[in-house]
Protein backbone atom coordinates (compact mmCIF):
# COMPACT_ATOMS: atom_id res chain seq x y z
CA UNK A 1 0.00 0.00 0.00
CA UNK A 2 0.91 3.17 -0.91
CA UNK A 3 2.10 5.88 2.01
CA UNK A 4 -0.46 8.48 2.59
CA UNK A 5 -0.46 12.08 2.83
CA UNK A 6 -2.96 14.73 3.83
CA UNK A 7 -4.47 16.69 0.66
CA UNK A 8 -5.53 20.12 2.14
CA UNK A 9 -7.92 22.24 -0.11
CA UNK A 10 -8.45 25.14 1.50
CA UNK A 11 -9.93 27.15 -1.65
CA UNK A 12 -9.54 31.31 -1.48
CA UNK A 13 -8.93 32.87 1.48
CA UNK A 14 -7.11 36.24 2.17
CA UNK A 15 -3.15 36.96 1.99
CA UNK A 16 -3.19 36.46 6.02
CA UNK A 17 -4.99 33.63 5.90
CA UNK A 18 -3.24 31.93 3.37
CA UNK A 19 0.36 32.55 5.38
CA UNK A 20 -1.14 31.90 8.40
CA UNK A 21 -2.11 28.22 7.47
CA UNK A 22 1.03 27.09 5.73
CA UNK A 23 2.65 28.22 9.20
CA UNK A 24 0.45 26.49 11.65
CA UNK A 25 0.83 23.30 8.79
CA UNK A 26 4.58 23.66 9.67
CA UNK A 27 4.36 23.76 13.05
CA UNK A 28 1.64 21.02 13.41
CA UNK A 29 3.86 18.78 10.97
CA UNK A 30 7.35 19.06 13.14
CA UNK A 31 5.43 18.28 16.21
CA UNK A 32 4.53 14.95 14.80
CA UNK A 33 0.69 15.71 14.89
CA UNK A 34 -0.24 15.65 11.20
CA UNK A 35 0.73 13.75 8.66
CA UNK A 36 2.93 15.00 5.40
CA UNK A 37 0.57 17.54 3.88
CA UNK A 38 0.23 18.81 0.00
CA UNK A 39 -2.18 21.85 0.14
CA UNK A 40 -3.84 23.77 -3.19
CA UNK A 41 -5.42 27.14 -2.28
CA UNK A 42 -6.01 30.65 -4.02
CA UNK A 43 -6.18 34.30 -3.10
CA UNK A 44 -9.16 36.58 -2.49
CA UNK A 45 -9.24 39.25 -2.59
CA UNK A 46 -5.74 39.46 -4.77
CA UNK A 47 -3.04 40.24 -2.96
CA UNK A 48 1.34 40.70 -3.49
CA UNK A 49 3.68 38.65 -1.11
CA UNK A 50 7.06 39.56 -0.71
CA UNK A 51 10.18 37.58 0.40
CA UNK A 52 11.29 37.24 3.79
CA UNK A 53 14.23 39.70 2.90
CA UNK A 54 12.82 42.48 0.93
CA UNK A 55 11.61 45.66 2.07
CA UNK A 56 8.08 46.38 1.68
CA UNK A 57 7.64 49.87 0.61
CA UNK A 58 10.70 49.14 -1.74
CA UNK A 59 8.21 46.47 -3.48
CA UNK A 60 5.18 47.39 -3.41
CA UNK A 61 3.16 50.39 -4.25
CA UNK A 62 0.90 50.82 -0.91
CA UNK A 63 -1.01 53.67 -1.88
CA UNK A 64 -2.30 51.62 -5.36
CA UNK A 65 -2.81 48.74 -3.25
CA UNK A 66 -5.34 50.26 -1.33
CA UNK A 67 -7.37 52.05 -4.08
CA UNK A 68 -7.23 48.12 -6.56
CA UNK A 69 -8.34 46.42 -3.31
CA UNK A 70 -4.87 44.50 -3.42
CA UNK A 71 -3.73 43.37 -0.06
CA UNK A 72 0.06 42.56 0.92
CA UNK A 73 2.17 40.40 3.21
CA UNK A 74 5.75 39.54 4.21
CA UNK A 75 6.04 35.72 3.80
CA UNK A 76 8.02 33.37 6.18
CA UNK A 77 10.16 32.53 3.05
CA UNK A 78 12.92 34.49 0.97
CA UNK A 79 12.48 34.92 -2.85
CA UNK A 80 10.43 37.79 -4.18
CA UNK A 81 7.32 39.54 -4.42
CA UNK A 82 5.04 38.02 -5.98
CA UNK A 83 1.48 39.59 -7.53
CA UNK A 84 -1.16 36.79 -6.52
CA UNK A 85 -4.51 36.55 -8.56
CA UNK A 86 -4.89 34.23 -11.35
CA UNK A 87 -2.91 31.26 -9.95
CA UNK A 88 -3.20 28.18 -8.09
CA UNK A 89 -0.57 27.99 -5.18
CA UNK A 90 0.28 24.82 -3.37
CA UNK A 91 2.27 24.11 -0.17
CA UNK A 92 3.93 21.70 0.96
CA UNK A 93 5.13 21.02 4.45
CA UNK A 94 7.04 17.51 5.40
CA UNK A 95 9.79 16.78 7.61
CA UNK A 96 13.22 17.15 6.53
CA UNK A 97 14.98 13.98 7.48
CA UNK A 98 11.74 12.22 5.05
CA UNK A 99 13.71 9.77 2.20
CA UNK A 100 12.01 11.76 -0.60
CA UNK A 101 13.37 14.88 0.65
CA UNK A 102 16.58 15.67 -0.28
CA UNK A 103 19.10 16.67 2.32
CA UNK A 104 20.73 19.49 0.09
CA UNK A 105 18.31 22.28 0.08
CA UNK A 106 18.73 23.30 -3.27
CA UNK A 107 18.25 19.63 -4.72
CA UNK A 108 15.28 19.47 -2.97
CA UNK A 109 13.44 22.56 -4.39
CA UNK A 110 14.40 20.52 -7.88
CA UNK A 111 12.23 17.30 -6.39
CA UNK A 112 8.98 19.43 -5.22
CA UNK A 113 9.19 21.14 -8.47
CA UNK A 114 9.47 17.95 -10.04
CA UNK A 115 5.88 17.69 -8.54
CA UNK A 116 4.60 20.85 -10.18
CA UNK A 117 6.25 20.26 -13.32
CA UNK A 118 4.42 16.58 -13.64
CA UNK A 119 0.97 18.49 -12.41
CA UNK A 120 1.49 20.63 -15.34
CA UNK A 121 2.40 17.46 -17.75
CA UNK A 122 -1.16 16.30 -16.74
CA UNK A 123 -2.15 19.18 -17.98
CA UNK A 124 -0.20 18.97 -21.47
CA UNK A 125 2.36 21.25 -20.80
CA UNK A 126 5.89 20.23 -21.00
CA UNK A 127 8.06 22.51 -18.17
CA UNK A 128 11.87 22.26 -17.15
CA UNK A 129 13.06 23.27 -13.37
CA UNK A 130 15.62 26.19 -13.61
CA UNK A 131 17.43 26.90 -10.26
CA UNK A 132 17.19 28.45 -8.10
CA UNK A 133 13.47 28.26 -7.90
CA UNK A 134 11.60 28.88 -11.27
CA UNK A 135 9.85 26.36 -13.68
CA UNK A 136 9.31 27.39 -17.05
CA UNK A 137 7.57 26.42 -20.35
CA UNK A 138 8.24 27.45 -23.64
CA UNK A 139 11.22 29.48 -21.77
CA UNK A 140 8.71 31.50 -20.53
CA UNK A 141 7.90 31.52 -16.21
CA UNK A 142 5.29 29.99 -14.89
CA UNK A 143 5.79 29.10 -11.41
CA UNK A 144 7.60 30.45 -8.58
CA UNK A 145 8.74 28.50 -5.91
CA UNK A 146 10.08 29.17 -2.32
CA UNK A 147 11.17 27.19 1.02
CA UNK A 148 11.79 27.44 4.30
CA UNK A 149 13.34 24.67 6.91
CA UNK A 150 12.45 25.49 10.36
CA UNK A 151 12.51 22.83 13.28
CA UNK A 152 13.84 20.25 10.90
CA UNK A 153 10.68 20.29 8.88
CA UNK A 154 10.12 21.48 5.07
CA UNK A 155 7.61 24.38 4.16
CA UNK A 156 7.73 24.82 -0.09
CA UNK A 157 4.85 26.76 -1.07
CA UNK A 158 4.31 28.34 -5.14
CA UNK A 159 2.57 29.75 -7.62
CA UNK A 160 1.11 28.16 -10.97
CA UNK A 161 -0.08 30.92 -12.47
CA UNK A 162 -3.27 30.69 -14.39
CA UNK A 163 -3.52 33.73 -16.06
CA UNK A 164 -1.55 36.87 -15.91
CA UNK A 165 -2.10 40.36 -15.94
CA UNK A 166 1.33 42.13 -16.40
CA UNK A 167 0.45 45.81 -16.37
CA UNK A 168 -1.79 45.23 -13.02
CA UNK A 169 1.01 44.07 -11.68
CA UNK A 170 3.18 46.54 -12.04
CA UNK A 171 0.16 49.00 -11.21
CA UNK A 172 1.30 47.68 -7.63
CA UNK A 173 4.70 45.87 -7.41
CA UNK A 174 7.24 48.98 -7.84
CA UNK A 175 10.37 48.75 -9.48
CA UNK A 176 13.77 50.41 -9.29
CA UNK A 177 14.03 52.65 -11.98
CA UNK A 178 10.79 54.56 -13.03
CA UNK A 179 12.65 55.73 -16.21
CA UNK A 180 13.04 51.91 -17.49
CA UNK A 181 9.42 51.05 -16.64
CA UNK A 182 7.99 50.43 -19.84
CA UNK A 183 10.52 48.46 -21.22
CA UNK A 184 10.60 46.27 -17.98
CA UNK A 185 6.87 45.51 -18.24
CA UNK A 186 7.47 44.53 -21.86
CA UNK A 187 9.98 42.51 -20.80
CA UNK A 188 8.31 40.88 -18.22
CA UNK A 189 4.93 40.05 -21.02
CA UNK A 190 7.87 38.71 -22.94
CA UNK A 191 9.55 36.41 -20.26
CA UNK A 192 5.39 35.23 -18.10
CA UNK A 193 3.44 32.92 -19.10
CA UNK A 194 0.41 31.37 -17.86
CA UNK A 195 -1.45 27.88 -18.28
CA UNK A 196 -4.09 29.90 -19.88
CA UNK A 197 -1.45 31.29 -22.92
CA UNK A 198 -0.16 27.95 -23.02
CA UNK A 199 -3.14 26.23 -23.70
CA UNK A 200 -5.35 28.77 -25.62
CA UNK A 201 -8.29 28.58 -23.10
CA UNK A 202 -9.72 29.37 -19.82
CA UNK A 203 -8.87 26.48 -17.47
CA UNK A 204 -11.18 26.37 -13.73
CA UNK A 205 -9.06 26.63 -10.66
CA UNK A 206 -10.11 22.84 -9.80
CA UNK A 207 -9.16 21.18 -12.83
CA UNK A 208 -5.55 22.82 -12.26
CA UNK A 209 -5.38 21.32 -8.56
CA UNK A 210 -6.48 17.92 -9.82
CA UNK A 211 -3.71 17.50 -12.36
CA UNK A 212 -1.04 18.86 -9.75
CA UNK A 213 -2.82 16.45 -6.79
CA UNK A 214 -2.05 13.64 -9.41
CA UNK A 215 1.21 14.97 -10.02
CA UNK A 216 2.53 15.50 -6.91
CA UNK A 217 1.15 11.46 -6.58
CA UNK A 218 3.58 10.62 -9.44
CA UNK A 219 6.47 12.48 -8.14
CA UNK A 220 6.22 11.15 -4.40
CA UNK A 221 5.26 7.59 -4.70
CA UNK A 222 2.36 8.11 -2.47
CA UNK A 223 -1.52 8.90 -2.16
CA UNK A 224 -3.13 12.18 -1.27
CA UNK A 225 -6.34 11.75 0.75
CA UNK A 226 -8.35 14.97 1.24
CA UNK A 227 -8.61 15.86 5.73
CA UNK A 228 -9.51 18.79 6.54
CA UNK A 229 -7.59 21.49 9.14
CA UNK A 230 -6.79 20.01 12.50
CA UNK A 231 -8.45 21.53 15.59
CA UNK A 232 -4.76 22.94 16.64
CA UNK A 233 -4.37 24.12 13.00
CA UNK A 234 -7.34 26.33 13.45
CA UNK A 235 -6.43 27.82 16.31
CA UNK A 236 -2.41 28.59 15.32
CA UNK A 237 -4.26 29.97 11.82
CA UNK A 238 -5.90 32.52 13.64
CA UNK A 239 -3.03 33.36 16.21
CA UNK A 240 -0.49 33.53 13.31
CA UNK A 241 -2.89 35.87 11.44
CA UNK A 242 -3.71 38.09 14.09
CA UNK A 243 -0.64 38.30 16.13
CA UNK A 244 1.70 37.98 12.68
CA UNK A 245 0.65 38.41 9.12
CA UNK A 246 -1.61 40.80 9.36
CA UNK A 247 0.20 42.64 11.96
CA UNK A 248 2.40 46.22 10.85
CA UNK A 249 5.07 44.91 12.69
CA UNK A 250 5.65 42.01 10.10
CA UNK A 251 4.66 43.49 7.24
CA UNK A 252 6.97 46.71 7.44
CA UNK A 253 9.80 45.31 9.11
CA UNK A 254 11.86 45.59 6.77
CA UNK B 1 26.30 58.81 5.64
CA UNK B 2 23.96 56.87 4.29
CA UNK B 3 23.96 55.13 0.87
CA UNK B 4 22.06 52.46 -0.77
CA UNK B 5 22.87 49.82 -3.55
CA UNK B 6 21.27 48.02 -5.88
CA UNK B 7 23.67 44.82 -7.26
CA UNK B 8 22.82 41.48 -9.02
CA UNK B 9 24.77 38.79 -7.84
CA UNK B 10 26.38 36.91 -10.83
CA UNK B 11 23.97 33.67 -11.02
CA UNK B 12 22.42 35.08 -7.96
CA UNK B 13 19.87 37.27 -7.25
CA UNK B 14 19.04 40.97 -6.06
CA UNK B 15 20.84 42.32 -3.86
CA UNK B 16 20.04 45.67 -2.26
CA UNK B 17 21.39 47.48 0.74
CA UNK B 18 21.22 50.02 2.99
CA UNK B 19 24.05 51.64 4.32
CA UNK B 20 24.08 53.96 6.92
CA UNK B 21 28.11 54.40 7.47
CA UNK B 22 31.14 56.10 9.14
CA UNK B 23 32.85 58.79 6.83
CA UNK B 24 35.74 59.24 8.81
CA UNK B 25 36.54 56.03 10.34
CA UNK B 26 35.42 53.86 7.38
CA UNK B 27 33.09 51.78 9.37
CA UNK B 28 29.64 50.50 9.47
CA UNK B 29 27.13 51.91 11.16
CA UNK B 30 24.09 49.56 9.90
CA UNK B 31 23.33 47.87 7.23
CA UNK B 32 20.22 46.66 6.22
CA UNK B 33 20.17 43.67 3.64
CA UNK B 34 17.33 43.29 1.63
CA UNK B 35 16.67 41.18 -1.74
CA UNK B 36 14.87 38.29 -2.90
CA UNK B 37 17.40 35.77 -2.05
CA UNK B 38 17.08 33.18 0.25
CA UNK B 39 19.14 32.45 3.62
CA UNK B 40 18.29 29.85 6.45
CA UNK B 41 17.35 30.08 8.94
CA UNK B 42 15.98 33.38 7.67
CA UNK B 43 16.28 35.44 10.83
CA UNK B 44 20.30 35.09 11.11
CA UNK B 45 19.98 37.97 8.76
CA UNK B 46 19.17 40.09 11.31
CA UNK B 47 22.62 38.55 13.51
CA UNK B 48 24.55 39.38 10.10
CA UNK B 49 23.15 43.08 10.28
CA UNK B 50 24.06 43.50 13.88
CA UNK B 51 27.12 41.96 13.83
CA UNK B 52 28.40 44.10 10.67
CA UNK B 53 28.19 47.04 12.63
CA UNK B 54 31.74 48.54 13.31
CA UNK B 55 33.11 46.38 10.57
CA UNK B 56 35.79 48.59 8.27
CA UNK B 57 34.25 49.08 4.64
CA UNK B 58 37.24 47.72 2.89
CA UNK B 59 36.98 44.45 0.72
CA UNK B 60 39.19 42.19 2.72
CA UNK B 61 37.94 42.41 5.96
CA UNK B 62 34.45 42.97 5.38
CA UNK B 63 35.10 38.97 3.80
CA UNK B 64 36.37 38.04 6.48
CA UNK B 65 33.66 38.97 9.05
CA UNK B 66 30.92 37.88 7.03
CA UNK B 67 32.73 34.61 6.37
CA UNK B 68 32.94 34.14 10.19
CA UNK B 69 29.53 35.04 11.20
CA UNK B 70 27.88 32.76 8.59
CA UNK B 71 30.00 30.49 10.18
CA UNK B 72 29.19 31.43 13.77
CA UNK B 73 25.29 31.50 12.70
CA UNK B 74 25.50 28.34 10.60
CA UNK B 75 24.37 30.23 7.85
CA UNK B 76 23.20 28.76 3.96
CA UNK B 77 22.66 31.87 0.97
CA UNK B 78 21.31 30.85 -1.75
CA UNK B 79 21.54 32.86 -4.70
CA UNK B 80 24.18 35.34 -2.33
CA UNK B 81 27.42 34.63 -0.94
CA UNK B 82 30.03 36.56 1.10
CA UNK B 83 31.89 37.97 -2.01
CA UNK B 84 28.29 39.11 -3.24
CA UNK B 85 27.13 40.76 -0.12
CA UNK B 86 30.70 42.68 0.22
CA UNK B 87 30.52 43.95 -3.06
CA UNK B 88 26.69 45.20 -2.39
CA UNK B 89 27.89 46.60 0.55
CA UNK B 90 31.12 48.29 -0.67
CA UNK B 91 28.96 49.43 -3.71
CA UNK B 92 27.45 52.21 -1.38
CA UNK B 93 30.27 54.00 -1.24
CA UNK B 94 30.93 54.59 -4.83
Amino acid sequence: MKEQWRLLKTNFSTAFTNMAIDRAVLVTNSKGRVLPTVRFYGWEPPAISIGYFQSLEEEVDLDNCRKLGVDYVRRITGGGAVFHEEELTYSIVIPENHPQIPENILKSYGRICGAVMKGLDNLGIESKYIPINDIITGGKKISGNAQTRKSKTVLQHGTVLTDVDVDKMFSVLKVPNEKIKDKLIADVKQRVTSIKHVLGKEIRFGDVAKAMKIGFEQEFDVELVEEPLSEEEKELTRKFEKECFSARDWNHKR
Amino acid sequence: MQSKSIYKVPNGKLLKISLDYDEKHNSINKVKIMGDFFAYPEESIESMETELKSTILEKESLIKKINSIIKEYDIEFIGLHAEGLTEGILMCKK
